[in-house]
């Protein structure tokens, strides 16, 4: 396990932000913002290896384009994204993948399926 | 043999029967053909007799008074055995009549002859018959002339028949006009070109267009794409299958109809007739369904997610506890947090159930009751008092105040969502104005009640959205709510038949006001 890995985390609720953290901590170093509006600024200044991000951003931002824009290279930089939303609908997954996620994981989640799921991806 | 009667026998009743003529009054176009026999003969007595089932009836009588008698003393009924004229020169000779009553007693017949009259089927329904009193030779020359007035009379019986065709057709088509004409449908009839031979008077409404203005016109000049063609499949428009289409009224306004063709032989022509409607209701109808349908699956959309937010907490953190050890002060603040998602999970249901029950119960749900001002507003800001700082609320009630007509609890919740959001989003300290006075509304009594605060107020996207069910101004979740406040209190209002105002501007505060329908002061 690589402990020198940045995890990325883009979570507006408080609660779930520290739920993040404490779940992926094991398998990196996890930034964890509220914000979403810097979310690319953050990705070209942290490289991370894997970015956590909602689709309802708030502030009028949607992170489907965010993971567009990111993986058409925005950032210079291109992380593996797990889209982690509480749109939970087959057709929310569908556009989530669409948009270049590499997961999407439906809230509620078990902590221990979001760490499989993220160690995947930063294994690959 | 003569006296059994013949085979078609029952054919011939039901022929006689459908003409609808025994026991129908005398017509002159009958009497002046017995008349002139009567003369042309030089006999006393001529008849046109129509032979019923036992007796026969004569349609017209000239030198006879007698109405009908019984068929089995008839002359006629031998007479119409066959398609020659029956002459009988003198019935005291004839083994068939010499004890005939007629022949023995009134009117002593001795003459009689008989032209059988055919109806259009051929059936001998009577006769054409001559009387004398006296025997009497008949020539060949004789008989020619009885069958060639026997053929008027059969005429004149088949005209009976055609009369009647013309009437029910004539009726038929006064039903089919008046049904035309008071179709809701439009129907055009087009020639083999297209070109309007006529219209009914829905299609003078649907196009906004006289009879006169349309007659001769191109049916494809009412259409907004004048090319049919490109509507149909190859092969043409097909017959009787409703196509959509754009068209124009008179002065230039588009409107979508669907109209219906059917081609057919009218005289030996072609035509073509259109039935048209006018489905501008109908569509405005799906539209609104789709954005029903739209605004609910948006909002089960925002439900499920708001609920799984907390959701995930509550599962997330009890998941951890469960599988990884924490020190003990951890411990408790992760219990702290599913406790305060989970309450948040409880409070979100029961509002969306609120809003559930207020949005399917409608007005028939509200307790409707006169109530006093101050006392809902003495509930609502003690039902506040968890919420802390209520000092800084101030209120103002006008002298006299007529009744609210209200239902106490929907009102108080109302009252309390948005008095907790003035809490909620201005400065603590900072003064809240709750002010109560008379108004006016829909020409009735009414009461105003205006929240103002100095709060941080909201951008005019901000207000926009403010009512819609889950919105946040903020959306934070530092500030706790569903999102459903604002909703329920203007579903709320609204329900009690009130109208809601709000004014706000950013970083100096935001005013609602809410006017609700009241009593007549006492």
């Amino acid at each position: 396990m690589t402990m020198d890995k940045t995890i990325l985390v883009v979570e507006d609720q408080d609660d779930l932000r520290l739920l993040i953290r404490l779940t992926l901590k094991q398998l990196g170093r996890v930034s964890a913002h509220a914000d979403a509006r810097e979310v690319i600024e953050l990705v070209r200044t942290e490289r991370p290896a894997l970015l956590v991000l909602d689709v309802w951003l708030g502030a009028g931002l949607n992170g489907l384009d965010i993971c567009r824009q990111l993986k058409a290279g925005a950032a210079g930089h291109v992380p593996k994204v797990l889209m982690l939303s509480a749109c939970g609908q087959q057709s929310d997954v569908e556009a989530g993948m669409a948009a270049g996620a590499d997961r999407y994981v439906v809230k509620p989640f078990s902590p221990e399926s979001l760490v499989k799921a993220a160690s995947y991806l930063l294994a690959a | 043999m003569p006296d059994t009667p013949p085979n078609d026998e029952a054919h011939r009743l039901q022929v006689l029967f459908n003409l609808d003529i025994l026991d129908t009054p005398p017509e002159e176009r009958f009497d002046r053909i017995t008349r002139l026999a009567s003369r042309l003969f030089n006999v006393p007595v001529a008849l046109v007799s129509l032979v019923d089932a036992d007796r026969q009836w004569f349609k017209s009588r000239h030198g006879l008074d007698v109405l009908q008698t019984h068929r089995s003393m008839s002359f006629c009924t031998h007479t119409i055995q066959q398609d020659e004229v029956m002459v009988v020169e003198d019935a005291l000779r004839d083994v068939r009549f010499v004890d005939n009553p007629l022949v023995t007693g009134e009117p002593n017949i001795r003459f009689y002859a008989g032209s059988p009259l055919a109806a259009p089927d051929g059936s001998r329904v009577g006769t054409l018959c001559l009387i004398d009193r006296a025997p009497r030779a008949f020539s060949e020359e004789e008989a020619a002339a009885l069958r060639d007035l026997a053929a008027i009379v059969a005429n004149e019986l088949a005209a009976v028949e055609l009369n009647r065709a013309l009437l029910i057709q004539r009726e038929s088509e006064a039903g089919m006009h008046a049904l035309i004409d008071y179709m809701p449908e439009g129907v055009l009839l087009l020639d083999a070109v297209g070109r309007i031979l006529f219209v009914n008077p829905a299609a003078e409404r649907i196009f906004q267009r006289s009879t006169a203005d349309l007659l001769g016109q191109s049916a494809v000049t009412l259409l907004v794409n004048r090319d049919v063609r490109a509507m149909a499949p190859p092969g043409g428009l097909p017959n009787l299958q409703a196509i959509e289409t754009l068209a124009l009224r008179a002065d230039g306004s588009q409107f979508p109809l669907e109209f219906t063709i059917n081609r057919i032989m009218m005289g030996g022509e072609r035509r073509v007739t259109a039935i048209v409607r006018d489905i501008s209701k109908r569509r405005k109808l799906d539209d609104s369904n789709r954005a029903t349908d739209e605004r609910r699956r948006k909002y089960f959309a925002t439900a499920t997610h708001e609920l799984r937010t907390p959701m995930a907490s509550v599962l997330g953190f009890s998941e951890l506890l469960l599988k990884r050890d924490f020190d003990p002060a951890t411990g408790r603040e992760l219990v702290e947090i599913i406790h305060r998602q989970a309450s948040r999970l409880v409070a979100l249901i029961n509002q969306l159930l609120d809003l559930a029950r207020i949005e399917a119960g409608g007005k028939e749900s509200l307790d409707i009751r006169p109530l006093a001002a101050s006392a809902l507003i003495e509930q609502t800001l003690a039902g506040l008092v968890g919420l802390g700082d209520t000092a800084r609320i101030q209120v103002t009630l006008a002298n006299t105040l007529p009744p609210m007509l209200g239902d106490a609890d929907k009102l108080q919740q109302a009252l309390t969502n948005i008095v907790s959001n003035s809490i909620k989003y201005s400065a603590p300290g900072s003064p809240i104005l709750l002010d109560v006075a008379p108004a006016r509304r829909a020409g009735g009594p009414a009461l105003a009640i205006r929240v103002r605060d100095q709060g941080i107020g909201m951008t005019p996207e901000q207000v926009a959205q403010v009512f819609d069910a889950f919105y946040r101004a903020d959306n934070a979740s530092t500030a706790p709510g569903s999102g459903l406040g604002m909703t329920i209190f203007k579903e709320i209002i609204e329900l009690h038949g009130g109208t809601v105002e709000l004014s706000s501007t950013p970083g100096s505060g935001t005013t609602i006001t809410m006017v609700l329908p009241a009593g007549v002061s006492t």
